[in-house]
């Protein structure tokens, strides 16, 4: 019931206007609600956080309760409402649309199709893929790449071969199983954070290193722009593209990485018990 | 000179502040709580250094993100468009002055 009146309200807002004469067509966006609350804090209710707005309760898109496992994540939520000045951007809020995106699932995906799906991605992954057309791309490419390459490949003990054409290289079915088991190994919120960073980069090779702290996320994120960064230093920089391109994808690299870490380990509650 | 992590923690500290409507950061929930956890990690022994580089790799990717989404929030704003532009704007744009504005 409350969703239609949700969508009643919005088409009552914006929607479409189609004059019969044709002048005044607008295009549908989303309203951004008000920000309609002072105050942001976490609850810690029955092992799990909770985020307050005001004395409400968070809640995700779907009606559920917003409940997170790890204290750091609930705290870096509650900032993230918090930053909203007059309106309420949720493009802005990487880590609040992640959690919302693990809580309802709205794809009904299991944790064995996504890692099936980010696993797929290492046979087209960006980094294997170097110029054969441009020497000088390629010369950069060997450089700031292979390490990464090579790191992986001691990391995982695994062996992967790059390509200078299109034909994809070949990955023995080792190498995916090793990975596979290797994702398997996380819970389902940081499979999740896995599928979004690697969409992000176009790379898992990136991703593992990013996760793994070979790389911090403003290199991981240079290293996916790679050929953008080499050609931009011929034809120009143009700020409200590729700076615009690049801030977003390190907001949404770094959130997902601290995503991932927050569910996965413990280490933030644990280390002061040992003592 | 301070150390690299109290570095981070400042600028983390100056990017709330400059996120945060309130403007000021008494009373705030991550800050508190990162004191907290800078100051557990500061009477951390050796032994576990390895959870302190994590520490550190984490303050350092949460500044990289609330770094990265202020520019990213900042290029938006001066760039998006806000309908059309007044004839003064655009003169103002190009370097032109209007007939009446003083030489």
């Amino acid at each position: 019931m409350s969703l239609m009146l949700n969508a009643i309200r919005i088409l009552n807002k914006k929607l479409i206007f189609s004059a019969p004469n044709n002048q005044l067509i607008k295009r549908s966006y989303a309203v951004a609600r008000k920000r309609f609350y002072r105050k942001t804090g976490i609850l810690y209710n029955d092992g799990k956080y909770e985020i307050t707005l005001d004395q409400r309760k968070l809640k995700t898109p779907k009606g559920n309760l917003f409940v997170v496992d790890s204290e750091p994540l609930a705290f870096a939520i509650a900032t993230e409402w918090n930053m909203q000045k007059e309106k309420i951007w949720l493009t802005s809020m990487h880590l609040t649309t992640l959690s919302n995106t693990v809580i309802d699932n709205p794809n009904n995906l299991t944790k064995y199709e996504m890692v099936e799906y980010i696993v797929n991605h290492l046979d087209s992954d960006a980094i294997l893929f170097q110029s054969h057309e441009n020497d000088d791309l390629y010369k950069l490419q060997v450089e700031e790449w292979d390490p990464v390459i090579q790191w992986f490949c001691d990391k995982f003990q695994v062996d992967l071969k790059k390509s200078r054409d299109m034909n994809a290289p070949v990955l023995d079915t080792e190498t995916k199983a090793t990975i596979t088991r290797h994702l398997l190994s996380y819970n389902f919120e940081c499979v999740h954070g896995y599928v979004y960073a690697v969409d992000t980069l176009k790379s898992l090779i990136l991703t593992l290193a990013c996760v793994e702290r070979f790389l911090t996320p403003e290199k991981a994120a240079s290293l996916s722009r790679l050929e953008e960064e080499f050609q931009l230093k011929k034809w120009g920089r143009i700020e409200w593209a590729h700076d615009l391109s690049q801030q977003d994808q390190e907001a949404r690299l770094s959130s997902t990485i601290l995503f991932i870490y927050f569910n996965s380990t413990s280490w933030l509650t644990k280390q002061k018990n040992n003592r | 000179m301070y150390a690299p992590s109290i570095i981070t923690l400042r600028q983390i500290i100056h990017e709330i502040r400059r996120a945060i409507p309130q403007g000021t950061i008494k009373d705030n929930l991550m800050i508190r709580y990162l004191f907290d956890q800078y100051r557990k990690f500061n009477t951390t022994d050796q032994q576990i250094c390895k959870a302190k580089d994590e520490v550190t790799f984490a303050a350092n990717t949460y500044l990289c993100y609330l770094r990265s989404s202020r520019m990213h929030q900042e290029i938006h704003d001066q760039y998006h468009g806000k309908g059309e532009r007044s004839v003064q704007e655009t003169a103002n744009m190009v370097g032109f002055k209007l007939p009446h504005d003083p030489k």
